[in-house]
C-alpha cells in the first residue's frame, strides 16, 4: 500500500486504487490519462490503455491494487519504462506517453505499446513481490524473462533473443525460450513471479 | 529518500537470497532448474530441455525421473541467475549425504551432485546426496519433528524418516451417516478428515499455507497397474484427468492436451 501526502499538489493515480484517505481530496478521472488530444489519440491507436486519476488535495491519501507490492522510482530527468498495468501512482509533475517497445511486447501479451514517464519526481510500480533491481552496464548486459520483467529506466537498447529451435516444437524445449536482452547503461526491475505469458511454456 | 537496493553482478550474493522472495544461483557448470522460474541472469547461459541429446550423460547421473522431465531444464554457463517462484518464500537448503522428498512443484532447483528420484508417493520427488537445492514454500517453512500429523496440502516435504502413511478420521468415513455427509456435503466436513502420518526419526517441512502451487499431474503412476497405490481409483483416487492409453500423459501434457 502507498501513502501520499498531499498539500495542495496533485498525483495521477489508476483509476479506482485509492483504498483510503485523509484530510479533502477531489478525485477526478482524467480522460485520456491527462494526455491531452494527442496522448487519447495515439492511446486509441496503439492499445496501451491506461486509466488515470487526478487527485488532489490536502492530507494522505493510500493507494492499493491487488495486494500487489508497491516499488519507488525516483526519476530526475530520466524516462522510465513500465506497463501501464504496473503503473500506480505518479507525481503530478510526471508526463507519461506511450512508446513502441518492439517484439517484447509481443511476447509479454501487452501488445507492441509500453508507457513511458518523464520529468521530475517519484513514480509508484506495482509489482508481484517486491521488485528486485538489476544494474546494467555496457560490460554486463542483462537477460531477463519477459514473464518477469516490469520497468526500466536509463539508456537501455532492449534485444528480443529467442531460443526457439525444432525441440521447442516437440516440446523438448528449454522453459526460457524468450528472453529480453537489455544492453547499455540503467537499471532494470523485475518481480520474483512471472505472468503467463505466450513465451513462458516454451 | 534512499531508493531501492540496486544490484549488479559484483553485489549480488553467492548461492544465496537476494530477498526472502528471489534466489541468486552463482552458476558455473550446471543446475537442474524447473522450466520457467528463471527471472533474469547475467553472462552467458543456457537452457536445455532433458531430452538434450548432449546431456544425457548428465541425466543419466542425476536424474531419475521420466514422468518429470518436461518440467525440468538444465542451466549450463557461466553467470548469476536469479531464480523465483509467484513471489512464493524461497530457500536453500544443503544435504549431506542426505535425503530428502519434496512435493515436485515446490522444488526450483538443485545441483547436479544430488540425484532426484520420483518419490513413491505421487506428486512427491526425492533427492539424494549431497549438495544444495532450492525450494519455494507459500510462507516460511517450519520444521517438525515426527511423530507428527499434517494436512496434506500444508506438507512441503520430509527428510530422513519413512514414507509417511495416510490417516483417515474414521468417525466421519464410516457408516452411513458420514458416508452421507462426505458424498453430499450436508452437515459438513471439517475437511481434516484426512492427513498423512510421520512416524519414526528425521523432520518434516511444513508450509504455513493450504493453497499449493499450481497443481500439476505429474506424480500420479499409470493407471490400472497391480499393487501400486493410487493406480487403482482406491479411497482418496479418483479426481485424475483421463489419460490417453499407454501411459502418454507425460506427452499428453507436453503437446498441451
Amino acid at each position: 500500500m502507498l501513502a501520499v501526502d498531499l498539500v495542495g499538489d496533485t498525483v495521477r493515480a489508476k483509476n479506482g486504487s485509492m483504498v483510503a484517505y485523509e484530510g479533502r481530496m477531489s478525485f477526478k478521472k482524467l480522460t485520456g490519462g491527462g494526455e491531452g488530444l494527442r496522448g487519447m489519440v495515439s492511446r486509441r491507436l496503439t492499445g496501451e490503455q491506461m486509466e488515470m486519476m487526478e487527485v488532489k488535495g490536502q492530507g494522505t491519501c493510500y493507494f492499493a491494487d491487488r495486494a500487489g507490492d508497491v516499488n519507488l522510482v525516483t526519476l530526475n530527468g530520466e524516462k522510465l519504462h513500465v506497463e501501464s498495468e504496473n503503473l500506480l501512482c505518479v507525481d503530478g509533475s510526471l508526463r507519461t506517453g506511450t512508446t513502441f517497445t518492439g517484439l517484447r511486447g509481443a511476447a509479454q501479451g501487452n501488445g507492441l505499446f509500453t508507457t513511458t514517464v518523464e520529468g521530475t519526481g517519484t513514480a509508484a510500480l506495482m509489482s508481484d513481490g517486491p521488485a528486485v533491481v538489476l544494474r546494467v552496464t555496457p560490460q554486463y548486459p542483462l537477460q531477463v524473462d519477459p514473464g518477469a520483467y516490469v520497468a526500466h529506466t536509463g539508456n537501455l537498447r532492449q534485444e528480443f533473443q529467442t531460443g526457439v529451435n525444432f525441440r521447442t516444437v516437440i516440446g523438448e524445449g528449454g522453459g526460457e525460450a524468450f528472453q529480453i536482452r537489455f544492453e547499455g547503461d540503467g537499471l532494470v526491475y523485475v518481480q520474483p513471479s512471472e505472468r503467463n505469458t505466450i513465451g513462458g511454456d516454451l | 529518500m534512499n531508493g531501492p537496493v540496486v544490484h549488479d553482478p559484483h553485489t549480488l550474493p553467492s548461492n544465496d537470497n537476494v530477498d526472502p522472495y528471489t534466489f541468486c544461483v552463482d552458476l558455473s557448470g550446471q543446475w537442474f532448474l524447473q522450466k520457467g522460474k528463471m527471472i533474469a541472469y547475467y553472462g552467458r547461459i543456457s537452457f536445455d530441455g532433458i531430452g538434450h541429446g548432449p546431456l544425457d550423460r548428465l541425466v543419466a547421473a542425476s536424474f531419475h525421473s521420466p514422468l518429470h522431465a518436461a518440467d525440468w531444464v538444465v542451466a549450463q554457463g557461466k553467470g548469476k541467475m536469479l531464480l523465483a517462484d509467484r513471489a512464493f518464500d524461497v530457500n536453500s537448503y544443503d544435504l549431506d549425504d542426505g535425503n530428502l522428498t519434496i512435493r515436485s512443484g515446490n522444488l526450483l532447483a538443485f545441483e547436479p551432485s544430488l540425484s532426484l528420484k520420483q518419490s513413491i508417493i505421487p506428486g512427491f520427488v526425492t533427492l539424494l546426496g549431497t549438495g544444495k537445492f532450492v525450494a519455494a514454500s507459500n510462507g516460511p517453512v517450519h520444521f517438525v519433528e515426527p511423530p507428527v500429523r499434517v494436512d496434506p496440502q500444508a506438507l512441503v516435504g520430509w527428510a530422513d524418516c519413512p514414507s509417511p502413511c495416510h490417516h483417515y478420521d474414521h468417525r466421519y468415513l464410516k457408516g452411513f451417516l458420514g458416508g452421507l455427509r462426505s458424498l453430499t456435503g450436508i452437515g459438513g466436513t471439517s475437511g481434516e478428515e484426512h492427513q498423512f502420518d510421520f512416524v519414526g526419526a528425521g523432520t518434516v517441512l511444513l508450509q504455513s499455507t493450504e493453497t499449493l502451487m499450481e497443481e500439476r499431474d505429474t506424480g500420479a503412476p499409470p493407471p490400472g497397474q497391480p499393487g501400486v497405490p493410487g493406480s487403482g481409483g482406491g479411497p482418496g483416487g479418483g479426481g485424475q484427468l483421463p489419460h490417453l492409453p499407454g501411459g502418454l500423459g507425460g506427452l499428453q501434457r507436453r503437446l498441451g492436451l
